[in-house]
């Protein structure tokens, strides 16, 4: 379990093939919440799952961990059903929301859950590793969100899982518990497990994920290195004051829409770099100031790409909608 | 896997858990200890024993009923609310919470039957040793339906809140079946057709073998048939409202 892979060409540790699932909408609708999905896992890797709320991450994870089954495609996981790797204790995780008993002190949930695998880690060891031992005769209802989710951490971790699967695992935390928890994490990580995590924010894929599969509208739009799939999704608004002309406008680099108010002007682009260089250095514009855009806009952003390179949008499924008229998100529904 | 560590735990979890503790095994003590001990008429004779035993018999029913609704309500909302996916990540088999639910609920409602006819015993009621045997048996028995009402309560309103109530309306009808005071008149003619009437009726079967009291003496008899027409009635019932509740819920997932 301490060997680190890092043969690339050895068969992912999880494969998810073709995998679609969906759900009714409530109004007599259907969300196809999950979208012929096809991945690959390797042992040992680190993976985020990035992408807003609704963009099928919690399906996915559902389906890896045998919770939910899909419409149609297969998923693998260690070699066996996913149900089958859960009950072997292959494969852990953190899910998202709810999931303990509040009237429960944390070290009674750590060892009512270790009750129920066939072998376990000792209750003292993970819960050292979870840094649970502070609060540990605390009841659960009474823990801050932070400490429920260590409390849930250390559960992912009782079955000395090869694979760890980790649904939004710093919801609820402060800045300094985040990092803490990452910490953890990256120990853990570094003994060989194989993590793969959801989230929707850019910075944690950044800084723990070597690989993020960006997820939108329950497709991958976007798979690779993270710093790659950053460049993609860091997209920026520039605003500067500028009354320019046609030309002035034809002339700039790497625009992907522009909206003029009053005196003012902002960009869209991808990149914010380049664009600045160029307004201050080549036109008249200034007082500049350069926004992030939100995931959301990024991940517009990167569907318009889409369609426009004529990939997709011929059925309509990934055509990017603005987010208010989607209908209720399917993280919801699968819970 | 050790599921007898996680049924003690749990069954721990649920015992102390002080408000429903109280309604199960301390109240019904209580209101037996006031009313089917040393009143006036306690030790007056019915059926095969005293109004004591009759007395102790309705309040054990009502604790052992009071437990099974409120396990099984507070089950359903469990699985509702995140343990259920928390517990699909172990090894715990298909099953293995509904057995470990059960044997909680049912140890649960032994607790009740256990202590008020141990109380009974060592106060002023009598019956013949079988007498005993058999009405606590079917005391227990009689709370089974009642886990398929707690089960729907909870499938419906998917709160602790609402099982809770759950539990509080068992009160009411155990008063119209029969369990504290003697019915008689409309209110008995009513109460034939509430769903606890026929587990009280069937408990007491051993003692009254169908005989009713009121307060001033017999006032009818039940057919045997009737008591186990009104617990399968009830049962079909409740077993309904679960599945109609249960496909509802899995048609929105």
């Amino acid at each position: 379990m301490n060997m680190i892979s890092t043969d690339r060409n050895a068969a992912p540790v999880i494969e998810v093939r073709e995998v679609s699932r969906g759900f009714p909408d409530g109004d007599g609708g259907w969300i196809t919440a999950v979208d012929r999905v096809t991945l690959g896992f390797q042992s040992g890797e680190v993976t985020a799952l990035l992408g807003p709320n609704g963009a099928g991450k919690t399906t996915l994870i559902d389906m890896l961990l045998g919770l939910s089954a899909p419409e149609s495609g297969t998923i693998v996981v260690a070699g066996t059903a996913p149900r089958t790797a859960v009950r072997e204790g292959r494969i852990g995780a953190l899910l998202q929301t709810g999931g303990l008993l509040p009237d429960l002190t944390v070290k009674e949930t750590v060892r009512m859950i270790a009750a129920l695998y066939r072998d376990h880690a000792p209750v003292e060891e993970v819960m050292e590793t979870a840094g649970l031992t502070d609060f540990a005769a605390r009841r659960v209802g009474k823990c801050s969100g932070g400490q429920q989710q260590r409390l849930k951490f250390a559960l992912a971790l009782l079955p000395r899982p090869a694979i760890i699967v980790l649904d939004e695992p710093t919801t609820g935390m402060d800045v300094t518990a985040r990092h803490e928890f990452w910490e953890r994490m990256r120990a853990q990580a570094e003994t060989g497990t194989t993590v793969i995590f959801a989230t929707h924010y850019l910075e944690e894929a950044e800084q723990f994920a070597r690989r993020t599969v960006l997820m939108h509208r329950g497709r991958v739009i976007a798979d690779g290195p993270t710093a790659e799939v950053q460049r993609k999704a860091g997209a920026a608004n520039v605003t500067v004051t500028w009354s320019p002309t046609e030309d002035d406008l034809a002339a700039l680099p790497r625009i992907a829409s522009a909206e003029r108010r009053g005196g003012q002007i902002t960009f869209r682009t991808e990149d914010a770099d380049a664009l600045a260089r160029h307004l201050l250095t080549a036109t008249t514009a200034h007082s500049i100031a350069v926004r992030p855009a939100s995931l959301e806009e990024a991940f517009m952003l990167l569907t318009d790409g889409v369609r426009a390179d004529g990939q997709d949008g011929a059925d309509g499924v990934a055509a990017p909608v603005a987010p208010a008229e989607r209908p209720a998100t399917t993280e919801g529904a699968s819970r | 896997m050790n599921l007898a560590t996680y049924i003690a735990m749990d069954f721990w979890r649920n015992f102390r858990n002080a408000g429903n503790t109280f309604f199960i095994v301390v109240l019904p003590a209580i209101l037996f200890l006031f009313f089917g001990v040393n009143m006036d008429n306690t030790d007056l004779a019915v059926g095969h024993g005293n109004v004591s035993a009759w007395i102790m018999i309705g309040m054990a029913t009502y604790g052992a009923i009071t437990a099974t609704t409120a396990l099984a309500g507070s089950a359903a909302v469990e699985i509702q609310q995140g343990w259920g996916r928390q517990l699909a990540l172990t090894a715990l088999p298909h099953g293995g919470f509904v057995l470990a639910k059960t044997l909680i609920a049912l140890g649960m409602a032994v607790l009740p039957v256990a202590v008020l006819n141990v109380l009974a015993l060592v106060t002023t009621a009598q019956m013949p040793p079988l007498t005993w045997l058999a009405s606590a048996a079917l005391t227990l028995l009689g709370s089974v339906p009642f886990a398929l009402y707690g089960l729907a309560v909870g499938l419906l309103f998917r709160s602790d809140a609402a099982v809770g109530a759950a539990s509080g309306v068992v009160v009411v009808l155990a008063f119209f079946g029969n369990a504290f005071n003697p019915m008689a008149g409309v209110l008995l003619d009513i109460g034939r057709f509430t769903p606890m009437y026929g587990p009280v009726a069937l408990a007491r079967y051993p003692l009254m073998e169908g005989e009713i009291v009121g307060t001033s003496g017999p006032v009818g008899t039940d057919p045997l048939w009737g008591i186990l027409l009104n617990v399968v009635a009830w049962s079909v019932v409740f077993a309904l409202a679960c599945l109609l509740l249960q496909r509802r819920r899995t048609a929105r997932q």
